[in-house]
This record gives structure tokens, C-alpha cells and sequence, in this order.
């Protein structure tokens, strides 16, 4: 809804948009779906002017159509496929997370999502050297927790500091101030965080259900509503400026009593990839064990239900760190 | 409004109709014709994508390899299009011949929209675009109910305002429908609208369309999608080998009730492979 205000376009003073309004003409749109010759004899304009008019209106705030062969030039060119690190997740992802696209993890508690996550982020500052932007609406990240898994692949303080620098932090716990925060990464922001360090190449939202669950249900519709506009946001974002997106969400039981990803069926549709990750159910329970199945329950590349089991532990590969794994597992029980 | 001795050709110069586009789809000689709408509904995962992207590259592709050869708008409206499925699925079509698929993609024009708003600006621009291409059979509307949950709540308590953006898109679709002959292909995403007890997996609880009037009246044919869950066994015994590719079955339930005829019902199933959609 864009209201009409004077000076928009050459020929629009203040009194035509006086007398516009006078004929119930408030808005651009209003002015495109009229009938301009009945409008011109109401304002007692001339009819070419207002043609003029509206035709700069509508070139001013259409979306411009691409042709299909430029759109995918351009695809060619900027697509990138991140590695999540994980050998196991990029089969299931085809290569990795894909710029331009909304990747979802899902699971219930302790399945990993926040470690898978914390892996990815470390290893797209340190392998690929590039920025990360990292949303914690939950209060899970702590810089300790990522310094560990950098000691992991490094022992050069230098080189753990800039890989950390590289990864950009936002403590947020309501759906406004993720909006906020989202727009104004997406206004500016994005290329002001990449200045130093390498661009931003992916932006990780856990948990995006956190904030947006609680405002859904009952009669209201504004909650569905920010949920889309998040969506959306999100969307424009990793199309505009190649970043990947990866969130993740929680989950509930399906009236079969199946495990599916939380939000509801109007989310189901924003994803383009999504993943479910659950805790593996062995013959002989080990306690603290930290291995976990994914299955690929979307995807537009690879046959779904494809299921793929890795080691959470595969990011901290050093030799001497049993002790100190044992530790995070007595710690990490939350 | 006037318009010049070239446009006004365009206008009624018959465009090419797309009946014969896919005829395992619609019920006999009762594909889409001029000025008919087709809406693929289905929740997610119903292979309503990958319907469409067939459609498209059937329109798309020269007539020496099947296809129709129209120019085609595609309307995104949740920036869902997957340029590179589409170029797979085109590429395995044309035999990795690069120019014929750079002349295939230079027919597809695409338009990005982010609210209701946008787009009933995007189709008033439209109509420029239709009226200098004599060619443009075909306009995509990828998903028409991407801007339903922003629009009720922008539109408060009151349902007639709620519905007032989609409903003012919709009389200047059948506008443009009726004037330049087009044929329009939309996706709207399914929604449970009432919880009706724990037992009601059935897909009935999805069909109900939901979006405004002159929408609903605009639709000639309704493609209810739905995905058969019958291949679970496979997955059991075949113990998880790369080679087994569980071949999920999607069934298509066609409704057509255009004026000129009764109503006309057909359902056909098909699975995805690498290289699109397969009927079976």
C-alpha cells in the first residue's frame, strides 16, 4: 500500500493529490485500478497528464520482469554450495547448504540442532574463511562452546581469534526484535558486518520456532502473520545477497503419532531443504551417546527419506580432548 | 483507452491454447483452453512444484522435442522458484544442447512480488507485456496464496477487507483473461482449516478452498494433489541400500467445470525422477 503524497512523480503537485483524494484516490494502487478517463473528468484534469502519471507510477513500483536465461546467468555466477562440515549431512544436502535458499533443521530436544549449527558456523569462518551471522533466540551459543570446537581444528590462537571475529553474534527473544534485527541486516547491514572479515555467507536463525511458536494458535492472526513476514524477510535476504539461511525449528507428533517439524503446515512451504534430526535408538542404550540420524524430509534435488547417522562429536577431532568431551557430556545434559 | 492498430492486433490475434498441454492430466479433450484457470492445490510435498515446472517446460520447449513453443510469465510470489531444477529437468529433455536451452529460458520472463499490493500492480504492468508479445500464452502464478495470512491480518476483523487485495487481483486476472485469451496455471498451498479429532489424516480435510470469492469463481480446473503413503514397506526391506530409491507415488484428482461443459472429473498418478515428472 504505498499512499499518494506530491512530488512522487513529475506532474503529481499537491493539489491534484487534494483533489485525487477528494475522489477517493489514495494510493498508487488506487490510481492504477481506475478508470482514468472518468478520473480526469472528476479532477478536471487532462487525461494525457494522468495517463503520464500512472504510467511512472507503475514503472515505479512494479517488480521488474527478468528474463529466465539472465536469472540463471546470474544464478551460475553467484550460488555457492557451503559445506556444513559434516561429511554425512552434506550427502544428505547434495554438496551442502546452498546460497539463495531457506535450509531447516528440525528436532526435538537434544538431537544436536544447535551443535549442528555451532559446526557449520565454525567451519564456514575457519575453513572458508567468509562471515557468519548467527541469531541465538534461545541463549545456547556461548563463545566458549565455539572456541572449543576451534581448538579442535587449530591450535594457532591467531588463527582461532579471526575465525571467531568472523562469527557475528545476535541475542534476540521476541519476534519484534528479530524482525527488527533481520531488516536491518538486509538494509545495510549485511555489507556493514563484512567489512574486515570475509562477506557474509550464511545466517543462522536458532531457533526461528522459539520466538515464533508462542504467538501461535488461538483466534488471533497476527502471529501467522509475523511468521510470514520472518519468512519473507529471511527469503529476500538469501536471495539478494547470496547468503545461505539455516534455521531450525522443533518438533511434534502428527495425528499418526509420527514425528514431524513444528509451525504448522503454512511453514512446511518455506524451506526449500529440510532436515529431521533424531537421537539413534541402539539394542544397548549408551548413555550420553552422541550419535544422531538425519533423514531428509524436503528437498527438491534428492529422493526424500533418505536417512544418513553421524557422530555430533565429528567437529572435535583432537586426540586428547576424551576428557574434556566427558565433561561438555555431563554439562551438555540440558 | 485507446490503443494503437498494433495492440489492438495483439489483443485479438488468437494466442496459442495450451488444451493439449498435458492430456494425462485433464479429463478427454478437456485441457486448457483460452481464458481458462488451472489451480494446482496440495500441502506440502505433494509434488505441486514439480507439476508445474512440467507444465512449464512442455510450454517452453521448442516443438522439434515436444513442446509448444509459447512465451510464459512466471509470477513468484515466495521466491520459490528453483532456477536450477528447472534447468535440469529442461537440460534432460534437450540433451545438454546449450543454445536451444538458452532460447528455451530467453521465453520464460519471471517477476518477483512481495506483497498482494505488489502484485496487483505487477499484473496491471502486465498487460503492456502481453499486448507486445502475441506469443505470451501462459501466466504462472507461483503460489497465489503466498500473501493470505498478511493479508488477514491487515485487513482486521473484517473479512471483506481482508479478502478486498487477493478479490481486486482476481477481477483484473479475469479481466486480463478475457481480453487477451490467456491461460493461467496457479499453485495454492493447502490448509486444515478446522481441527476435526485426532483420526483425520484424510486428505479431505484439505480440499476446501479457502481463498476469496472471485478467486474461486476464476478456477475451471482444480488439481487436488495428494502423495500415496503406501511405499513405506520398502524402505523396511530393503535395508537402507544406496541403490533403492523409494519411488514416492503422487495421484492427482482433476476437477473441470468449465461453462461450456459439465463437469468432468479424472485422476492420474505419477513419481519424480532426476529428469521431472513421470506418469505412471
Amino acid at each position: 500500500m504505498v499512499v499518494l503524497r506530491e512530488g512522487m512523480c513529475p506532474g503529481l503537485d499537491e493539489d491534484l493529490v487534494r483533489d485525487l483524494r477528494a475522489a477517493d484516490i489514495k494510493t498508487v494502487e488506487d490510481v492504477v485500478s481506475s478508470d482514468i478517463e472518468e478520473l480526469a473528468q472528476r479532477c478536471s484534469v487532462s487525461y494525457k497528464a494522468l495517463f503520464a502519471i500512472r504510467r511512472v507510477l507503475l514503472a515505479q513500483h512494479t517488480a521488474f520482469p527478468v528474463s529466465g536465461a539472465d536469472l540463471y546467468e546470474e544464478l551460475l555466477s553467484s550460488t555457492a554450495i557451503l559445506s556444513t562440515g559434516n561429511p554425512s549431512l552434506d550427502k544428505l544436502l547434495d554438496s551442502g547448504l546452498y546460497t539463495g535458499e531457506i535450509t531447516e533443521l528440525s528436532g526435538g530436544p537434544g538431537s544436536g540442532k544447535s551443535q549442528v549449527c555451532f559446526g557449520v558456523a565454525v567451519h564456514i569462518s575457519y575453513h572458508l574463511k567468509q562471515s557468519v551471522i548467527f541469531i541465538d533466540t534461545t541463549g545456547g551459543l556461548t563463545a566458549s562452546r565455539l572456541l572449543q570446537m576451534l581448538q579442535a581444528e587449530t591450535s594457532n590462537t591467531e588463527e582461532q581469534m579471526e575465525a571467531l571475529q568472523r562469527i557475528h553474534i545476535f541475542r534476540l527473544f521476541n519476534i519484534f526484535s528479530l524482525l527488527d534485527c533481520l531488516y536491518s541486516l538486509r538494509s545495510g547491514g549485511l555489507q556493514q558486518v563484512s567489512v574486515g572479515g570475509g562477506s557474509v555467507k550464511a545466517v543462522i536463525v536458532d531457533s526461528v520456532s522459539a520466538v515464533i511458536s508462542p504467538l501461535l494458535g488461538g483466534k488471533q492472526n497476527e502471529g501467522m502473520s509475523l511468521m510470514i513476514q520472518v519468512a519473507g524477510v529471511l527469503k529476500t535476504m538469501a536471495k539478494d545477497f547470496n547468503v545461505a539461511a539455516l534455521v531450525t525449528n522443533h518438533v511434534t507428533r502428527s495425528g499418526s503419532g509420527e514425528l514431524q517439524p513444528g509451525l504448522g503446515v503454512s511453514w512446511s512451504h518455506i524451506p526449500r531443504t529440510r532436515i529431521l534430526l533424531e537421537r539413534v535408538e541402539r539394542a544397548t542404550p549408551v548413555s550420553h551417546s552422541s550419535m544422531r540420524s538425519a533423514t531428509l524430509i524436503k528437498s527438491s534435488r534428492q529422493p526424500c527419506h533418505i536417512k544418513e547417522e553421524f557422530d555430533l562429536q565429528w567437529g572435535s577431532r583432537s586426540k586428547e580432548a576424551s576428557s574434556g568431551k566427558r565433561k561438555l557430556d555431563e554439562t551438555d545434559s540440558g | 483507452m485507446t490503443e494503437s492498430g498494433a495492440q489492438l492486433f495483439a489483443r485479438l490475434e488468437p494466442r496459442r491454447s495450451l488444451k493439449d498441454v498435458e492430456p494425462r492430466l485433464f479429463p478427454d479433450d478437456g485441457g486448457p483452453d483460452h481464458g481458462e484457470v488451472v489451480e494446482l492445490y496440495g500441502t506440502e510435498g505433494t509434488g505441486k512444484t514439480e507439476l508445474l515446472y512440467h507444465l512449464l517446460c512442455r510450454c517452453v520447449l521448442p516443438v522439434a522435442t515436444g513442446g509448444l513453443e509459447v512465451d510464459v510469465v512466471f509470477v513468484d510470489t515466495d521466491y520459490s522458484l528453483d532456477m536450477l531444477r528447472l534447468v535440469s529437468i529442461l537440460d534432460s529433455r534437450l540433451n545438454a544442447d546449450e543454445a536451444a536451452l538458452r532460447l528455451c529460458l530467453s521465453r520464460l520472463l519471471v517477476v518477483h512480488c512481495s506483497s498482494s499490493s505488489q502484485l496487483l500492480l505487477t499484473l496491471h504492468f502486465l498487460e503492456t507485456s502481453l499486448s507486445s508479445r502475441p506469443s505470451l500464452s501462459l501466466l504462472l502464478i507461483d503460489s497465489i496464496s503466498a500473501f493470505y495470512w498478511l493479508d488477514r491480518c491487515e485487513g482486521g476483523a473484517s473479512v471483506a477487507k481482508q479478502e478486498e487485495k487477493l478479490s481486486k487481483c482476481a477481477v483484473l486476472l479475469g479481466r486480463l483473461l478475457r481480453d487477451y485469451r490467456i491461460t493461467v496455471f496457479a499453485t495454492c498451498h493447502a490448509m486444515r482449516r478446522s481441527w476435526s479429532g485426532p483420526s483425520s489424516s484424510s486428505s479431505s480435510d484439505y480440499d476446501r478452498p479457502y481463498l476469496c470469492r472471485p478467486w474461486q469463481r476464476l478456477v475451471t480446473h482444480r488439481l487436488l494433489c495428494s502423495r500415496l503413503e503406501a511405499a513405506s514397506n520398502m524402505a523396511a526391506t530393503a535395508g537402507g541400500s544406496k541403490e533403492q530409491r523409494r519411488r514416492q507415488v503422487f495421484t492427482v484428482h482433476c476437477t473441470s467445470s468449465s461453462s461450456s461443459r459439465t463437469k468432468a472429473y479424472r485422476s492420474s498418478s505419477f513419481c519424480v525422477t532426476d529428469g521431472g515428472v513421470e506418469f505412471i
